[in-house]
């Protein structure tokens, strides 16, 4: 099965147009000596075979009830998504270049946009990109191209693999990278931050809810930055903000954040997409591209990309990024998602993850061998428990049991050495909260 | 027009709701709490479903029209890879899951690893990267470590027409930007008008500084590389690496591959040659193969097998780091992965074939007609120049609106820069003979016929599609980037 429609007569006809004989004749510019072997690579299997053996594969794989988050979420996905994103005039599209025929992305992109900036309460929003490890690498890279300063200071509360994404991408500018540390009740100290801040810090970079849960006061935080003239860069968790201060609220620069937890599956991690919304004042500098809504010939509204001029097919070595293919379908995800909720509904949502994580909380924290690591902090759907126990036993038993158990912590730093970072969704039910609890209980 | 979310937006029921089956308990300190509206619609789940339906018929998709967008292979994307992908048993796969109970997931990984090598005479390929540019990116960072740990300053590379100054491009814009990105100053270097590089021009800018150079092949003009051999030792005799731009690979595939023309990095675009859907713009998957020395540098996780099971190395001490999250775009990586195993390497080499077949094909049917800068044979594209045909103020622009009216998406317009009015045409391997004459016969019947006889049906194109021409300029100087 090679998906190529041509039949012997076809080929015929077209070798005698062109005037060759057979097809070799048409790559006789590459030179003998060059020529492939057969390639070993095994196929020609039928539509049910390929299947079969994909079924099989996955077959290995078994349904388990979920308390694990660290950036990657298990959210219900509304049926109205799947049929969305399932249509095939969106996923076969290209990127809309030709705005007239590709009025239907467009738009999209364009509502997305609208509903990023309403949620975060930013003032312009992109189109999205790769994931929230690479926004928050462009909204690094962004605050160097805005103020001619080279200190990032990077929350150790932000995920480790966005921090490494972030070095990664920094590795050859003249940026230096450098990391607040959490005080003991898992978040940022304003004590501790605001003297770091100096003249020559480009951007401040903070995570809300923060890699351990906790959220962070990003107001108090906020003034100090300001101060020093640095960018605010926030990484937020765009279903907390159906509860929790919104990165436009307590005045940040840029927000980005991973967009998974907006109707895309959890798929090990990808394919996802990272949002990325600014200040009005920071819209020439932003990577990727930009919906905007003009009108037609007849004075009709519709949607082009615009302000292309950032970008890499124009400005090439100097655009503002080399981003080109984004993550288009998953913002369209977000786009169907968000929709839907309305505001009461959304924060509902928001309460309801809170809520059960809270349950759960309160009921493993008072069990012998297990407490609470940051007893009085707020968090949204993610805690830390510091255990007695064996750590391995208690995932192992969990999997026993078709529970894939909290995280454990034991590489994040000395200070979480018998810590587990458990999360709770609202797609946890009291049953499956009191079974977990059961089982911790006998171990 | 379809009217925007916020003009839906009503005190209806709306479409999704959650019920909360412990004591709501969300009191959060008011220094912590959102005190702003969310400003988000409030729609049904019928009228959203209706929206969101009539906004999909108002795209030209693969699935609906013939896309020859010339270096975006938009080629089939077939519907069994979505079936697989949608499966929810991969879906539901955490990344943090204990890798005895994700094997499936680096199972697959491992082996379209192993079959990418294969195709592209490459010793190792990481798939982490998201993109083609992504991977471009992730390439250059191998070589710029690379020779950090070798402890030679090389901080400039090579890009064919890289658009510096007035001369124009014939290089993906991706490359100089990528370029940029990783740190590196960017040398031009003037091609032939065919797209091919001089070898004297290439001496000349070959100084020790040379990292590498970077390459499409065949090139944006449809055309292979024919001193590629001497390009590769010269190069190599510099002490400096050769890099693949894999945009083009559907030409070769089982013909000939990157690493043995001497290629020591390279990336795919599952998204174009492996036959993933372009989604309206992603997500994709960027690939990107090296030859075994500059294995050490890949970004981590590795995935590797031992015995029978699958694992994560992610002690490789010299690895650029991460690129992003996780392992990659997986989704597509398993499309590309049931794409393979679907060809195989007969089928892979027939896809090629087939590729540059329909191409000449077309070509011969435009090149008495059109010029062709480039010549009367080409691989998988090929760039027609119909500039000195163009009378009445028509331009490529018009062609291209007026070919949408017929039902086409439009070819890939004004790249590359080095031709004038240019039209990139790549019909890929998976188009019938019947829509390839029928296409041809409206370009040519556009171009030679109504553009001398009604040249203001040219200009006020499309006339058939939800809009009529839009107002980019205005877009741009007034911009309207969200609903108010």
């Amino acid at each position: 099965m090679d998906y190529t429609p041509q039949n012997q007569k076809d080929k015929k006809q077209m070798l005698e147009s062109i005037g060759v004989g057979n097809i070799d004749e048409l790559f006789k510019i590459i030179p003998n000596h060059l020529k492939a072997k057969d390639l070993n690579i095994s196929g020609g299997k039928t539509e049910q075979e390929l299947l079969n053996y994909f079924l099989n594969i996955c077959s290995k794989n078994k349904k388990l009830i979920s308390f694990r988050g660290a950036g990657i979420y298990d959210h219900f996905i509304p049926s109205l998504v799947g049929e969305i994103v399932g249509r095939s005039e969106f996923w076969t599209a290209y990127t809309p270049y030709q705005a007239e025929a590709s009025q239907g992305t467009l738009q999209a992109v364009f509502e997305y946009q609208s509903l990023i900036c309403a949620l975060t309460g930013m003032d312009t929003s992109n189109a999205s990109l790769y994931d929230g490890a690479t926004a928050a690498a462009e909204a690094a890279l962004l605050a160097l191209r805005v103020n001619s300063k080279n200190r990032i200071l990077i929350s150790s509360g932000v995920h480790p693999e966005y921090i490494q994404t972030v070095k990664t991408y920094l590795e050859n500018s003249k940026a230096k990278i450098e990391i607040i540390p959490l005080s003991d009740n898992g978040r940022l100290d304003k004590n501790t931050v605001d003297p770091l801040i100096d003249d020559n810090t480009a951007a401040v970079v903070i995570q809300s809810p923060n890699y351990f849960g906790v959220v962070e006061d990003m107001d108090a935080l906020s003034s100090a930055i300001k101060s020093k003239n640095s960018l605010f860069v926030a990484i937020v968790n765009p279903l907390s903000l159906g509860v929790f201060k919104a990165p436009g609220e307590y005045n940040a620069d840029i927000a980005v954040g991973e967009g998974q937890v907006l109707g895309s599956s959890m798929s090990a991690g990808g394919a996802t997409f990272g949002f990325m919304a600014v200040k009005k004042s920071l819209e020439w500098k932003i990577p990727g591209r930009i919906v905007g809504q003009t009108t037609d010939k007849d004075g009709k509204r519709g949607f082009v990309l615009t302000l292309q001029s950032r970008e890499q097919h124009i400005r090439r070595e100097k655009a503002t990024s080399n981003i080109c293919t984004n993550a288009s379908l998953n913002a369209l995800s977000a786009c169907v998602f968000l929709s839907g909720w309305g505001n009461v509904g959304f924060s509902n949502l928001a309460e309801t993850n809170i809520s059960k994580a809270r349950y759960a909380f309160t009921k493993i924290k008072s069990l012998d061998g297990f407490k609470a690591k940051f007893e009085n902090e707020t968090f949204f759907n993610e805690f830390v428990i510091e255990t007695s126990k064996n750590i391995k036993k208690i995932n192992k038993i969990l999997l026993k049991n078709n529970i894939l158990g909290p995280l454990n912590l034991s590489n994040a730093g000395d200070d979480f050495k018998n810590c587990l970072l458990f999360c709770v969704t609202e797609q946890r039910t009291e049953a499956e909260i009191d079974r977990l609890v059961e089982l911790l209980a006998k171990i | 027009m379809e009217k925007l979310l916020n003009e839906l937006s009503s005190e209806c029921q709306p479409a999704y709701g959650v019920e909360c089956d412990v004591a709501k308990n969300a009191q959060v300190p008011e220094n912590l709490k959102r005190s702003t509206p969310l400003g988000l619609p409030n729609i049904a789940e019928n009228d959203l479903l209706r929206h969101f339906t009539n906004l999909s018929r108002k795209n030209y998709a693969l699935s609906t029209v013939f896309y020859p967008l010339g270096s975006c292979t938009m080629k089939y994307n077939p519907l069994i890879n979505e079936r697989i992908a949608r499966n929810d048993a991969f879906n539901n796969v955490h990344p943090y899951q204990p890798i005895e109970t994700m094997q499936s997931v680096l199972e697959v990984m491992y082996e379209l690893e192993k079959d990418l090598c294969e195709v592209a005479g490459m010793d190792n390929f990481s798939l982490q990267q998201a993109a083609g540019a992504h991977g471009e990116f992730a390439g250059l960072l191998v070589i710029s470590k690379y020779f950090k740990s070798i402890k030679q300053k090389r901080r400039k590379i090579i890009v064919p027409d890289s658009a510096h100054g007035t001369n124009p491009a014939s290089a993906h814009g991706t490359n100089p930007a990528s370029a940029a990105f990783a740190g590196f100053e960017i040398v031009p270097l003037k091609s032939e008008l065919d797209g091919s590089i001089s070898l004297d021009k290439l001496k000349e800018v070959l100084t020790p500084e040379i990292a590498t150079m970077m390459l499409t092949v065949p090139n944006t003009l449809g055309v292979f590389e024919k001193s590629i051999t001497e390009i590769s030792k010269l190069v190599h005799d510099n002490g400096s690496l050769l890099y693949y731009d894999g945009a083009n690979l559907n030409a070769v595939m089982g013909i000939v591959r990157p690493g043995d023309m001497g290629f020591d990095v390279m990336h795919i675009n599952l998204h174009k040659t492996f036959s993933t859907p372009h989604g309206g713009g992603g997500p994709g998957s960027g690939p990107i193969g090296v030859k075994s020395f500059l294995e050490p540098f890949l970004p981590v996780p590795r995935v590797e097998k031992k015995k029978d099971k699958y694992m994560l190395n992610y002690k490789k001490s010299k690895n650029i780091g991460k690129v992003k999250a996780f392992f990659g775009n997986f989704p597509v990586i398993l499309k590309a992965s049931a794409y393979v195993k679907a060809l195989g390497g007969k089928g892979l080499k027939n896809v090629s074939e087939q590729a540059v077949l329909n191409a000449n094909y077309m070509l011969a049917k435009f090149k008495d007609k059109v010029n062709v800068p480039a010549g009367n044979r080409c691989m998988h594209e090929f760039v027609l120049s119909p500039k000195t045909l163009f009378k009445n103020d028509v331009r490529t622009i018009d062609i291209a609106k007026r070919l949408l009216d017929y039902g086409y998406y439009a070819p890939t317009i004004y790249f590359p820069l080095i031709v004038d009015e240019a039209i990139m045409i790549e019909p890929t391997e998976t188009e019938s003979k019947e829509t390839l004459d029928k296409f041809v016969n409206v370009v040519n019947k556009i171009i030679l016929e109504e553009s001398y006889q009604e040249p203001q049906k040219l200009k006020d194109a499309p006339i058939n599609t939800p809009v009529r021409r839009l107002n980019e300029v205005d877009a741009a100087r007034k911009p309207i980037l969200k609903w108010d």
